[in-house]
């Protein structure tokens, strides 16, 4: 039963996506972007009506089952009455040796098997998912019309204040299925560790071409980490994915500008960043202020307000969820409770800024899981393909790379002013920190890294008339 | 072309190379039936978990060393198990779960709690509640 309502949770993230982003019916690269997209677009639509009909009209299995159909029935009937665009393809270029396209196939299959190994292992997920996320899910849909004891201030170490994205997509599950089951929080974590992948490799394919596009995809599909923090339930892939599928879907934007359509799925997306994680409020702050500036230094002025703007209104929906929580039931979150004056001091710590140094260098190295840090390996095919940003990209490349900097600068300011005991923060965290922004980093290379040359290119052909008429 | 057909084969070979030994890790683990155990865990609760009503608050003790990792481990696995009831590891409590590993329960430690026993439920989980001062 999960599956089935999974199912049609998804259905309803595709016609949303479908929507803003007409395709059309034929199987297309677009499509691929349709489906990646459109399962945590789902998932976001879905728990946000959950949340709603939860806090308004109380635990009441009809009225969800209404609200979230109803919502369904809609957003299928306008995607399917939408007019559809042109299809989205692979950039031009020399085609994918078979080998890569057997590399990418191979990533995917072992990434799979992976996480149904994992899954099968652990069907609670980790240490967070039952300790946070799976708790306040059964908070959520086993207390009935105590549901609120879910943020309850008696339980601190559960962080009361999260964001209920997660939470309450399986609990909107449990409760349309009538049962608990693990393999609801399983498929959620399932979902959106491919879905990341989805979109990574249709994206960079629309806009860089076939190659890139595949190596890309097997880079985040060999990320050991992020598949396991990913099937471990915790919730930084969720966010993760959000974070990525908002600054993919504004390079995609750039492309064609007179169209706001995608920046308003790219500010939605953003939004739900917010409604994952309190990251996610950091990461708005950082997209909108990125966004400005990229369009400010590298793109044509006039329709920077426009283009900021629709952004900005697709973030309204799902902050408007998170501030209604955040007003009206989380309580306040911990590490901003620090009084100005002890935050004051951390900042004058020097102690403090060598260990977050310390913890971001040797998270940088780690990131991914790689076997051999990956970081060393795109800094050697960086040196042997080498960077050239398109003029056409340079608006994209530069939005991603601001506003990832821009997040992992208010990481950094959070570690120095607000935990009493730095170290134990920068240990438990800071690796799932730089995964949140790993997918969109990827994003930010392949779009910047030069396509490698993989198949020779033949010399030019001897017009085949004037040698006929050499020989006559 | 060689340097970087050298370039992309040494980064797909790091990524597969990492996915494959993630695996390799993940069927040696399946073979060899590692579990964390948070269903059996939970198994153990799974008489008491019944007569649990939303809203009620409970406190929390354990026989393991309360500076061992698995004091903290178990106290969060208790709440998971037993929500939508709040548990506080605090027996100071009207009504206090004890998880014990033993099935013979500490009476020392329970008297020293003043707490005593209203219902034992296998498994060195019983419900305990203050005693009369």
């Amino acid at each position: 039963m999960s599956v089935a309502i999974l199912a049609l949770v998804w259905l309803m993230g595709i016609s949303a996506a479908r929507i803003l982003m007409p395709a059309p019916y034929n199987w297309s690269l677009q499509s691929g972007l349709l489906l990646s997209a459109g399962a945590g677009l789902g998932i976001g639509i879905a728990s946000s009506l959950y949340f709603l009909v939860l806090a308004l009209a109380g635990p009441n299995l009809i009225v969800l089952a209404s609200v979230e159909g109803a919502v369904l029935i809609v957003l299928v009937a306008f995607a399917v009455l939408v007019k559809p665009a042109a299809a989205l393809h692979f950039a031009p270029g020399q085609p994918a040796p078979t080998y890569l396209t057997a590399l990418v196939i191979a990533a995917a299959a072992i990434a799979v098997i992976s996480s149904i190994l994992a899954y099968m292992s652990k069907p609670h997920g980790e240490w967070d998912a039952w300790s946070i996320w799976n708790l306040r899910a059964r908070f959520l849909y086993r207390g009935g019309q105590f549901w609120k004891d879910a943020f309850t201030n008696q339980i601190p170490w559960t962080h009361p204040d999260y964001p209920l994205l997660v939470p309450s997509i399986v609990a909107m599950t449990w409760t349309l299925a009538r049962a608990e089951s693990t393999a609801a929080p399983g498929i959620v974590a399932f979902l959106f560790t491919f879905a990341a992948a989805g979109v990574l490799i249709s994206t960079v394919g629309i806009l860089r071409g076939k190659t890139q596009s595949f190596l890309a995809g097997i880079l985040l599909l060999g990320s050991a980490s992020f598949l396991v923090i990913g099937t471990d339930q915790y919730a930084d892939i969720p966010l993760s994915f959000y974070i990525f599928t908002s600054l993919a879907l504004l390079c995609l934007a750039d492309r064609n500008s007179s169209s706001l359509r995608l920046s308003i799925l790219a500010g939605i997306a953003a939004g739900f960043a917010a409604w994952t994680k309190n990251e996610g409020q950091l990461f708005i702050a950082a997209l909108i202020l990125a966004r400005i500036l990229a369009l400010y230094l590298y793109s044509d002025r006039s329709g920077l307000g426009r283009r900021v703007l629709s952004l900005v209104a697709g973030m309204i929906p799902p902050l408007a969820v998170v501030a209604f929580f955040k007003l009206r039931y989380a309580p306040p979150n911990d590490l901003l409770s620090t009084p100005p004056k002890q935050a004051l001091a951390h900042l004058l710590e020097f102690g403090r800024w060598v260990t977050v140094l310390q913890g971001f260098f040797i998270a940088l190295l780690r990131i991914g899981g790689f076997l051999i840090p990956v970081i060393l390996f795109l800094a050697l095919y960086w040196y042997l393909i080498r960077f050239k940003v398109e003029e056409t990209l340079r608006t994209s490349v530069a939005t991603v790379i601001l506003a990832l900097a821009l997040m992992l600068a208010g990481d950094f300011a959070i570690y120095v002013l607000f935990p009493n005991d730095v170290a134990w923060q920068v240990n438990t965290s800071i690796e799932r920190i730089l995964l949140q922004v790993w997918p969109a980093a990827l994003l930010a290379f392949f779009l910047a890294v030069n396509v490698p040359q993989l198949v020779s290119v033949a010399p030019p052909a001897h017009k085949p008339k004037l040698k006929k008429s050499k020989a006559s | 072309m060689v340097r970087h057909k050298f370039a992309v084969i040494a980064l797909a070979v790091v990524a597969l190379g990492t996915g494959f030994w993630e695996l390799l890790d993940l069927v040696g683990a399946s073979n060899r039936g590692v579990d964390f155990g948070v269903a059996a865990f939970e198994s153990r609760f799974d008489e008491f978990r019944a007569t649990i009503k939303p809203h009620s608050t409970f406190g929390y003790v354990s026989d393991n060393p309360p500076n061992d990792p698995s004091y903290l481990s178990e106290y969060y696995l208790t709440q998971y198990t037993l929500a939508p009831a709040i548990i506080k590891s605090d027996p100071n409590e009207d009504l206090v779960i004890i998880n014990f590993h033993t099935e013979r329960p500490d009476q020392a430690a329970m008297h020293a709690l003043n707490i005593v026993p209203v219902a034992v439920y296998g498994h060195g989980v019983i419900l305990c509640r203050r005693a009369a001062q």
